[in-house]
């Protein structure tokens, strides 16, 4: 159908080898199509929360400075994963994407149309297209609407005021995203966690988005819970051509599904790349510590392990240079003074690095018998 | 492994333990029935997902249990001691004292008015004759020996100063002051960053080493497991329904359950197109299915398993409580049920599975 999905059989020979069948480029063919056209352009995006103290409680003593600076591209039909560790910057990247808090500086357009340009009319009008899950399923549901209030109000406040239409493509949109229709009265509180989470997916959906940011969409759910809505989500992809901006600090839960992964790290993003190209040959030493930490759950894998020192440094006060270098088992002299531009390494994998082409891919070794 | 361990018998033995909840909409089962033991110096991981009843099997240990909950049957023996028969006083001695706990969220479990270094020493002087100073100063030892830098000025801060993992850290201190034989861990990383959690595994690793000491790791991360223990125990519904060597249970598992939970999270190093997914949720603990608890949702249910499964050996060191034979085949007659059970199971059974 598109030049995608001839080019991808061609990809296999050629291109990026995978560990389990299909190629990062080739799902995002299979799923969304036409992939390519860049659907969402985040440019030099910087949000700092302003400290304030002093005598009335006004002064300003200083910023935490949440998003510092990103930029990236989100194409049409893809998942571009984000990933980092609590306090990068993530979610409140999501949150100004999403316009429910204002950006410090930078822009967000949105098929061309800058986001923060928007005056209330547009901005509304905008809101059909982007749409957000929430992580906390118990939280972002009002418990005092039924299902069917919270899931149809968007389709009212967008016009469809006929109580009986809205309820019957309620009904719908409950039964996509399985649940039982006869539940459209019930409260969120009736519900499990899963299962107020495909609540949430349900009211996202039912303006037809044509971008979705999940916000942690599944990471207060149990294990075998996790991967029913994480295929929930993959199938809603296929069947309505969705965009997902996927944010989560699980990254086994982003490999699966993301096409791209960005990952964080205070407030920058240090490194950007295709899914399989950043898990197999991280190029940025903190995404390789980070791959390192995450346990295995295979007791005859054993990876090496890289341990990094100390704690995140406080986003109000990001250590010179590179953000990294205090923790980095790389840093140099250049690392404290000069802050490193994210750059292209080689075929579009982006790093934020000095020394982006001495990082070594990860050792790992299994071993079959020996306690 | 060694003779001596299993001369001086395991260091934690719980027997058919049942401890049951009376709420007003009825009685929950918990932990309705959970037997294992933990050798000296041994990690077992329990492993299951929310209210499958592997925290308050720790509680029980502990004797923590608050109504409406009570331990209602069972043996819960410490160095041969049972632990359900001591006083109030005793208990007092016990805890922390051989067995110690540290809980998942290290804010709550802190008390916020005292200095880390206070809430240690105070363990230390309630197991030992050390006066104020010496407890401190073992607690400034403590601290040090799991990683905290500059411990001695951290001794005399609150616990709202220090990150989660520091927090975690000093809960790990305390729980270590007293040298106890066994560490119940509950879920001792889950609210902390995987390059966090790391750091934390690994001072882990490194005291279990250094004291000899037996661990209790509660989690639902099988990655966790995976690295930390030597045996596991999966529990469904309040009831343990395997549990082998944790290559075994990784490598080799045997309940439906099992095979589910691994196949069904999406992992680092392997990619998939699609997850497996067990259907369904975990049954209401109000309203339990009769025979198999997981037979709802198992793909290999069958009519046998309306009757309750027995928890068969399967092999060496490896029990399942599955109808299904040790290779994975549907039984012939009723296994190795006794009695009634057999008999209903012998009537119930067919061999194609449905």
């Amino acid at each position: 159908m598109t030049e995608q999905t001839t080019v991808a059989p061609g990809d296999e020979a050629t291109g990026m080898q995978t560990s389990g069948g299909q190629t990062s480029a080739q799902r995002t063919a299979a799923r969304g199509g036409v992939a390519g056209a860049p659907l969402l352009e985040v440019d030099d995006l910087v949000k700092h929360f302003d400290i304030r103290g002093g005598l009335l409680g006004v002064s300003k003593l200083g910023a935490v400075r949440a998003v510092d600076g990103v930029s990236f591209t989100v194409k049409e039909g893809e998942t571009l994963g984000l990933v980092g560790e609590s306090g990068c910057g993530k979610t409140t990247l999501g949150k100004v994407i999403l316009r429910l808090i204002p950006p410090t500086s930078g822009s967000v357009t949105f098929e061309g149309k800058s986001l923060f340009d928007l005056n209330a009319r547009q901005l509304k009008a905008a809101r059909r297209d982007i749409q957000v899950v929430f992580q906390d399923p118990y939280a972002s549901l009002n418990p005092r609407m039924s299902v069917g209030e919270i899931v149809g109000e968007g389709l009212y406040v967008h016009g469809m005021t006929n109580k009986r239409e809205r309820e019957s493509a309620v009904r719908e949109l409950l039964k996509r995203v399985g649940l039982n229709q006869q539940h459209i009265h019930r409260y969120p509180h009736e519900f499990s966690g899963g299962q107020r989470q495909r609540i949430g997916i349900a009211r996202a959906l039912a303006l037809r988005p044509r971008f979705i940011v999940c916000d942690e969409p599944v990471s207060a759910l149990d294990v075998s819970i996790q991967s029913q809505v994480l295929n929930l989500l993959s199938d809603l992809q296929d069947e309505f051509q969705l965009t997902y901006l996927f944010i989560a600090h699980n990254l086994a839960v982003v490999r699966h599904l993301s096409s791209r992964v960005g990952v964080m790290y205070l407030g920058k993003l240090v490194e950007l790349a295709d899914a399989d190209q950043l898990y197999e040959s991280p190029k940025h030493p903190y995404t390789k510590a980070l791959l390192s930490a995450i346990p295995i759950p295979d007791p005859t894998v054993r990876r090496e392990r890289i341990v990094l020192k100390g704690d995140l440094p406080s986003p109000a006060n990001p250590p010179s240079g590179c953000r990294f270098h205090t923790r980095c088992p790389m840093a140099q002299e250049i690392c404290k003074i000069e802050e490193p531009p994210l750059r292209d390494v080689g075929d579009g994998h982006m790093s934020a690095c000095h020394f982006a082409e001495d990082v070594t891919p990860l050792h790992e070794r299994r071993s079959s018998a020996q306690a | 492994m060694t003779a001596t361990a299993r001369s001086v018998g395991p260091l934690l033995e719980i027997k058919g333990l049942k401890t049951h909840f009376f709420t007003q909409d009825g009685t929950v089962k918990a932990v309705d029935g959970v037997t294992f033991e933990i050798g000296h110096g041994q990690t077992l991981g329990v492993v299951g997902e929310s209210g499958c009843g592997k925290s308050i099997t720790s509680l029980s240990v502990m004797r923590l249990i608050e109504r409406p909950g009570k331990i209602v049957d069972g043996e819960i023996a410490l160095n041969g001691d049972n632990l359900l028969e001591a006083s109030d006083e005793e208990m007092r001695d016990i805890r922390g004292d051989q067995v110690s706990m540290i809980f998942q969220e290290p804010m709550t479990s802190l008390n916020p008015v005292f200095t880390c270094g206070e809430q240690i020493s105070e363990a230390v002087q309630q197991h030992t004759s050390a006066s104020s100073r010496e407890g401190m100063d073992r607690a400034i030892e403590m601290l040090a020996l799991v990683g905290i830098p500059d411990a001695k000025r951290r001794a005399h801060e609150y616990p709202h100063q220090l990150s989660g993992g520091m927090r975690q850290r000093v809960m790990i201190a305390m729980a270590l002051s007293t040298d106890p034989d066994l560490l119940i861990a509950d879920e001792p990383t889950t609210a902390l960053d995987v390059t966090i959690q790391a750091q934390i595994l690994e001072v882990m690793r490194d005291l279990r080493q250094k004291n000899r000491m037996a661990i209790m790791l509660i989690t639902h991360d099988l990655g966790v497991v995976a690295e930390m223990a030597d045996e596991v125990v999966v529990m469904y519904s309040g009831k343990v329904v395997e549990r082998g060597d944790v290559r075994t249970i990784f490598g080799n598992p045997h309940h439906p359950y099992t095979k589910g939970l691994l196949s069904s999270i999406p992992r680092l190093d392997e990619r998939v197109e699609r997850l497996e997914v067990i259907k369904g949720t975990v049954p209401s603990p109000y309203n339990l299915p009769t025979g198999c608890l997981f037979k709802r949702r198992c793909p290999y249910r069958m009519p046998v398993c309306e009757v309750a499964p027995p928890y068969q050996k399967i092999g060496e060191e490896h029990h399942s409580r599955c109808w299904l034979t040790p290779a994975g085949e549907p039984p012939e007659v009723g296994a190795d049920a006794s009695g009634e059970e057999a008999e209903r199971a012998g009537e119930l059974l067919t061999v194609e599975p449905r």
